[in-house]
């Protein structure tokens, strides 16, 4: 943990530089995108999480309709956010708190360490408009800190990608009620970014509750990989160069030049 | 359109508040904060906070069903085919908690769930002084501003 806590400045050097510039723009890594305005992350979004539609509707709050009209109507403007509570779709607060899941989320994916190199493009936005801008070094400390606390609740982070996979309860154990929706859901096929999509729920989040369940014995811990058999030698006549049988290539050519 | 940041300040307008926050219980982050925290630091007090939150909202003990054959029986916890109903009930049907009360030697702790119209975690947080706090009134106020978040 103490590495993680000396890294914290360090998440992204160019982040950091941007907020300090002020600057406006996405940017962009190989996990996903932050918006910023002004230096300050105003939406993000990656691959690896639901984004906030899937969020939004997944349980039937908000309709697929409903999303689809405020994106025809107002993404041109980039106005999505405000037209949905304006048309009553959503409320003002929901429209944040869903919002705020959706920014930390993607982004505690997009400044993961493998995310590699990042670019920025100036000046771009994004059509969802302005709800709550988040001050781009709370998202980095954030994001420090959801690495962590993966990590003290159970420090197995193959369980972050592998298909998740039940274990009966013991006797009198407690299930309790969100982690039996995400028990129900889980198939042993789906992996925890399938089950957030299935869910509805930021991925962040059902990773955390996989590892929270691993920890209490509901849901099996992968085991590590063996270490991959050190590849075996080949035998010196496979790899060793041989001259090549100049008589036997003068043979082949004097051969074909015969049949021409 | 009121926001987080509108509930916290009208939450903070309450006798004797010291400190309050919207926090997300499944994570341990604060979406929104204002005034002071019990320890100065409001990260520190989202995550504990977070903590008390989600064992009070997840435990069957507390779920609201009065009718003991509609629970789930004791550890059925693995993926039977039939539960799928149960888990659209449980993400969208408003937290059974609705608050949670704190008292210490110096202070009370109002924790009031936010029931959104889709799958989240938050409850609101405000920190009392005890000698000035009026704690029935603090917490009809957080219910109402819980309420306000969600009112389209």
């Amino acid at each position: 943990m103490t590495a993680g806590t000396a890294a914290t400045g360090a998440v992204s050097p160019l982040l950091t530089r941007l907020a300090e510039e002020r600057a406006t723009g996405a940017l962009l890594r190989d996990r996903g995108t932050l918006f910023l305005e002004d230096g300050r992350i105003v939406h993000a979004e990656s691959p690896a999480t639901p984004g906030l539609e899937i969020l939004l509707t997944a349980g039937g709050g908000l309709t697929r309709e409903r999303w689809r009209e405020a994106v025809d109507r107002a993404g041109a403007r980039r106005e999505v956010a405000r037209f949905l509570v304006d048309s009553g779709g959503l409320a003002g607060g929901e429209l944040e708190i869903c919002h705020l899941a959706a920014i930390f989320d993607a982004a505690f994916f997009a400044l993961s360490p493998g995310s590699g190199p990042s670019r920025f493009r100036r000046g771009a936005t994004h059509w969802i408009g302005s709800v709550r801008p988040v001050p781009a070094e709370a998202v980095e400390r954030e994001t420090v800190r959801r690495r962590e606390l993966l990590d003290a609740v159970w420090p197995y982070p193959l369980l972050d990608t592998a298909p998740v996979v039940p274990r009966e309860a013991a006797p009198g154990q407690t299930v309790t009620l969100r982690q039996r929706a995400l028990l129900r859901a889980a198939d042993g096929v789906r992996t925890p970014a399938a089950l957030a999509w299935a869910l509805g729920r930021p991925a962040f989040h059902t990773l955390l509750d996989v590892r929270r369940l691993a920890a209490a014995g509901l849901v099996e811990t992968p085991r590590e990989p063996a270490p991959a058999p050190a590849p075996a030698a080949l035998p010196a006549w496979m790899t060793q160069a041989q001259p090549p049988d100049v008589a036997l290539l003068r043979r082949l050519r004097d051969a074909l030049e015969a049949s021409l | 359109m009121p926001g987080i940041d509108e509930c916290l300040l009208e939450a903070m307008a309450l006798p004797g508040a010291r400190g309050a926050a919207l926090v997300d219980w499944s994570s341990g982050l604060a979406l929104g904060t204002v005034g002071e925290s019990p320890v100065g630091d409001h990260e520190t007090t989202a995550a504990e906070t977070a903590e008390l939150a989600r064992a009070a909202a997840e435990y069957e003990t507390f779920a609201a069903t009065s009718d003991p054959a509609a629970r789930p029986a004791p550890g059925a916890a693995g993926g039977g085919p039939g539960g799928a109903a149960g888990a659209a009930a449980a993400g969208v049907g408003g937290p059974p908690v609705e608050d949670l009360i704190v008292t210490t030697r110096t202070g009370y702790h109002v924790l009031r769930f936010v029931a959104t119209s889709f799958d989240s975690s938050v409850f609101l947080h405000l920190w009392l002084d005890r000698a000035e706090g009026n704690l029935a009134l603090a917490r009809m106020r957080l219910r109402d501003l819980a309420e306000g978040l969600v009112l389209r």
